[in-house]
């Protein structure tokens, strides 16, 4: 009858094994095995074998797979009773260690602020213009313009949404605008003239603008209101500006003193996150009297970056389908010029991200931003388990005792977890007001308008809480794994070892990891630093130095401009004058192809032209490296061309381009080339010196440079206003100096270096708290050893060396880690430059001398004071 | 006794609750489903000697329902809940590969709780005026 060498399925039993509690599987296995062996034999191996299959399925129910509650555990780990408990001993925790406490909800409250403003800054960006409905099918015609290099222009010829909306039925809307920044608007009443600065000008704007952007109309007939010619529509707040409480509809107001315009409606203020911040629309009709080229069928020849061009596409219609129809149009309208625009679609959700066609915030910025952030509350809660496992020797009788009690190892993790819970809450607060405080400064820093809802936001509540839980588990739980695990008699016997502390190592680890982090962002923050220093000092080829632009007014007849120079000429303070369409470095420019020698063809570069007149040189001191200086004129007569210009034309020396004949801008301006002068830097150091050709044209002069005595500024400044107002007295006067002009061109990396240079701060900050913990801990265990070592005759020197030697090496492991990603980022950073410092040894050692700094005196006082205890004191605590 | 308590009227109303809810604790504990009783008798009539499969089988031939060790084992877990059976670990046997058998014996409670069904049976049984005839069973 005895078949023992049949076995019942092993995965089956395994499987028993498996969900069974098991204080029960021994007599069910047995049952089972019994049972299964007398079917064998009565029924057959098949039988029996399907039958144990059945019978095992059979116990899988709550009943068999609950296990079997702990007998000595009275409450269960989360019930509300346990909860009350680990708050209130948390709180009485809190109470009994306010420096500890201090430090961590300082740490954490550093850190959390940080990420919360850089969370509030990422979220108000990818917020952008995301308001208007269907704004999946919204794009913007952009151009590449594919010559020897390509280029990218936000703007398309302004005909093109003409002919595209007439020719295509791909779109739904087509809208072009035209804006002009910086626009003076004049109120007539009488002969009271009321005049205002518009910075963000007047836009030129088709009436579908507004269908494919959510902008509503408070006033006025969306259909009708932007038809007529010289009728306009403004923003509430312009509105409320210029006429106050009165009804605006109606009113008149003057453009430049050059239009009219009627207002016809009135829209509802813009919300904050759009990009568009042009206060007053006009009919697009009208632009034809304001710039009749512009506004002319037929201004195919160049792109104007004012100019812009927005479709909503039909449902369905794809990108590449329209964009295949686009070549057709450079060929047909430009068919003398090189085919070398490319017009492209760029999706509406791209448009504030893509720098190439002026978008205001690179994507890879909010990246760098947000990781910044993560690893600032990554180093807050480091710091808070560097400190907690130091302060776990401290309560290891405590656990002892709770656990001799019936302290269950998940109760203990759960109240570690709870008082951390506390902190980081009371840090959440904490740091919520300080970001309130702090927002004013953020916004103005950059130029944003954000505001801190915490009651209403729901993402930004969600934030807080995420960050609030992950902080609480990723910072309590190792500390709370660590202390649940003691063993209570050794606990309690105090003979707790490092090795079941959790391992000085891993706190050295997190020590090292907060140096790395602190060490990148100082050699990030010193290579900025230099990157600037060379960009403010760099030679730019020309004196930019006690310059001050004047921009011209407008002036129909175009000859007050040469009597206001001759008049500013002679105010004492002034040395020389120059009339120019921009200083030699600029933002703005005017960049044509260039017919070389009597050819028919455009060369393969565009030249950027700079109209100004003979005193341009001897003012901005340019160096001449061939030739002479142009001679006065009002036309263009002759040409200066700098050294960049004779070498992509490829002459051998500069001097043999002397005599050539040019013709810019389609060979409409012709002209011998007379001089060449010196390399100056046209743009910011980010970009190469362009080819540039320097002309006598009067129609373009748009600015006065005047060089003045700066021994005595302020009356020569004076002075020139009261020329400028005496000449335009219908304008408002305005002038900047040309260095702070030019420091302009580098405001992206002034505001990243003001934030790197903050962020280091905090991060050392931060990490010489954590680091303060760890020497506290490594003071107290050492007590003994210190003692003896006096004892013993070694000298203070000795002992402090004990703590120097450890933390030397956690910086110098962690400086080995940093230097080279460091070094990595920064130049790629640097790349972007192309005139840049090189970073040298000082760079890497700037870093790690500010850590050692910082680490020295962090360490200082609690190692002095360890080794200077008396050892009788130290060696008779037993 | 309990039932007086019940009664009182000195006991305030949570106090009144707590022991309506005892009581419906207690009154629980003397209901048994009919396989738990079948169980329960099977146990007592193997005097010592029940455990999960021998049970199945017992019931099975006596009963000649298709049994299964889970249920069998589910109900004796109930009944030990109840407090009707109290079980004790046996020697290691081989025909069970070497694992012990968890061998059940009826308690007091479950013997008192046996006859007193047993008795509100017969009391039943007693007062029936026309017993049934087996001749009148289905031909």
């Amino acid at each position: 009858m005895r078949q023992p060498n049949l076995q019942p399925p092993s995965l089956a039993t395994r499987l028993l094994v498996w969900f069974i509690a098991p204080h029960l599987l021994e007599a069910i296995q047995g049952d089972l095995y019994e049972g299964f062996q007398y079917n064998v034999v009565h029924l057959g191996i098949g039988k029996a074998r399907w039958l144990y299959w059945r019978e095992v399925f059979g116990f899988f129910k709550p009943m068999y797979i609950k296990r079997k509650q702990n007998l000595y555990s009275s409450s269960s780990t989360i019930s509300h009773i346990m909860i009350r408990n680990y708050f209130k001993i948390a709180f009485r925790n809190i109470k009994n260690n306010k420096a500890y406490t201090l430090i961590n909800v300082s740490g954490l409250t550093l850190g959390m602020t940080c990420g919360l403003i850089i969370f509030m800054l990422v979220k108000y960006h990818l917020s952008f213009d995301n308001f208007h409905s269907n704004a999946d099918r919204v794009y913007r015609i952009v151009t590449e313009q594919h010559r020897d290099n390509v280029s990218y222009q936000r703007s398309v010829p302004a005909p093109l949404g003409k002919v595209f909306r007439n020719e295509y039925t791909f779109a739904e809307n087509v809208a072009r605008i035209t804006t002009y920044n910086q626009a003076l608007i004049t109120l007539k009443n009488g002969n009271n003239l009321k005049k205002f600065k518009e910075e963000e000008g007047v836009a030129f704007a088709e009436t579908d603008f507004f269908e494919i952007f959510n902008y509503p109309l408070l006033e006025g007939n969306k259909q009708t209101v932007l038809t007529e010619p010289n009728t306009a529509i403004m923003t509430q707040k312009t509105a409320k500006k210029y006429f106050g409480d009165e009804n605006p509809i109606g009113k008149v107001f003057w453009f430049d003193n050059k239009i009219a315009f009627t207002v016809t409606g009135i829209l509802k203020d813009f919300p904050e996150n759009t990009d568009r911040k042009t206060g007053i629309y006009a009919s697009y009709v009208t632009l034809k009297t304001y710039d009749s080229w512009l506004g002319s069928d037929d201004s195919w020849g160049g792109i104007n970056s004012s100019v812009q061009c927005f479709v909503r596409l039909r449902p369905g219609v794809s990108v590449a389908q329209v964009e295949n129809v686009f070549p057709a149009y450079p060929k047909k309208y430009r068919p003398n010029s090189k085919n070398v625009h490319h017009y492209k679609l760029q999706p509406l959700s791209e448009v504030h991200f893509d720098a190439r066609y002026d978008g205001p915030m690179e994507k890879r910025n909010l990246w760098i931003l947000s990781v910044i952030g993560l690893f600032l509350i990554a180093t807050a809660c480091v710091n808070f388990v560097n400190l907690a496992t130091a302060q776990a020797f401290k309560r290891s009788k405590e656990v002892g005792v709770r656990k001799v009690l019936g302290g269950l190892q998940a109760q203990l993790f759960w109240q570690f977890i709870s008082e951390t819970f506390l902190i980081s809450a009371l840090a959440i607060v904490v740091s919520v007001v300080l970001s309130y405080l702090v927002l004013p400064v953020v916004n103005s820093f950059f130029n944003t308008q954000m505001s801190l809802n915490v009651f209403t936001d729901v993402q930004l509540i969600l934030f807080v809480l995420g960050l609030g839980i992950i902080v609480t588990f990723f910072a309590g739980s190792y500390p709370g794994l660590v202390l649940a695990r003691f063993q209570p008699i050794i606990a309690l016997k105090g003979k707790l070892s490092q090795a079941s502390i959790g391992g000085f190592n891993t706190r050295r680890m997190l020590i090292v990891a907060q140096f790395t982090i602190s060490q990148m962002l100082i050699i990030g923050m010193v290579v900025i630093v230099s990157q600037m220093q060379y960009t403010r000092q760099a030679d730019l080829g020309f004196n930019k130095d006690a310059i001050v632009m004047i921009p011209l007014g407008i002036d129909t007849t175009g000859v007050k401009m040469k009597t206001l120079k001759s008049q500013i000429e002679d105010i004492a303070g002034v040395e020389k004058a120059t009339l120019c369409f921009t200083a030699p470095s600029s933002q703005q420019a005017w960049n044509t192809g260039i017919r070389f020698d009597n050819q028919l063809e455009d060369v393969s570069f565009q030249t950027s032209i700079k109209a100004a007149d003979a005193d341009y040189v001897p003012t901005f001191g340019l160096q001449m490296v061939a030739g002479r200086n142009v001679f006065p004129a009002d036309s263009v007569k002759e040409f200066l061309v700098n050294e960049a210009f004779t070498r992509k034309l490829n002459f051998k020396t500069p001097q043999d381009a002397i005599g050539k004949v040019i013709g810019a801008n389609g060979g409409t301006m012709e002209g011998p080339i007379v001089g060449i002068v010196k390399d100056f830097h046209d743009r910011s150091l980010h970009e190469d010196i362009t080819p540039v050709a320097i002309t006598t044209y009067n129609d373009n002069y748009s600015d006065l440079a005047v060089k003045v005595n700066l021994s005595n500024v302020k009356n020569t400044l004076t002075a020139l206003e009261q020329a400028w107002i005496a000449k335009y007295p219908d304008q408002i006067f305005e002038s900047q100096f040309l260095d702070e002009n030019i420091a302009r061109f580098y405001e992206t990396e002034d505001r990243m270096l003001k934030l790197i240079e903050m962020f280091s701060f905090i991060a050392i900050l931060i990490g010489s708290l954590g680091l303060y913990g760890l020497v506290s801990f490594m003071a107290a265990q050492k007590t003994k050893e210190i003692g003896i070592r006096k004892v013993l005759g070694s000298g203070v020197t000795q002992i402090l060396w004990i703590f120097g030697k450890e933390f030397s090496m956690l910086i110098l492991v962690a400086f080995v880690i940093a230097a080279p990603v460091g070094w990595w980022v920064m130049n790629s950073w640097l790349q972007d430059f192309k005139f840049r410092i090189q970073m040298n040894f000082w760079t890497f050692a700037s870093a790690i001398f500010i850590t050692f700094f910082v680490a020295a005196i962090t360490v200082a006082y609690k190692s002095l004071r360890a080794a200077l205890l008396d050892p009788v004191k130290s060696l008779r605590s037993e | 006794m309990i039932v007086r308590i019940f009664d009182s009227d000195i006991y305030s109303g949570v106090l009144f609750y707590q022991q309506k809810w005892k009581i419906s604790q207690l009154m629980k504990r003397t209901y048994l489903g009919e396989f738990e009783e079948i169980v329960l008798l099977t146990v007592a009539v193997m005097e010592g000697q029940a455990y999960g499969v021998a049970l199945m089988n017992e019931i099975t031939e006596q009963t000649g329902r298709d049994v299964r060790l889970n249920q069998v084992h589910s109900a004796l877990q109930r009944l030990e809940e109840k407090g009707m059976v109290k079980s004790a670990l046996g020697e290691p046997t081989a025909e069970r590969g070497g694992r012990r058998k968890r061998l059940f014996t009826v308690s007091a409670y479950g013997h008192r709780t046996l006859q007193e069904i047993q008795e509100v049976r017969v009391g039943f049984w007693s007062r029936l005026v026309n017993p049934f005839r087996l001749s009148v069973q289905i031909n």
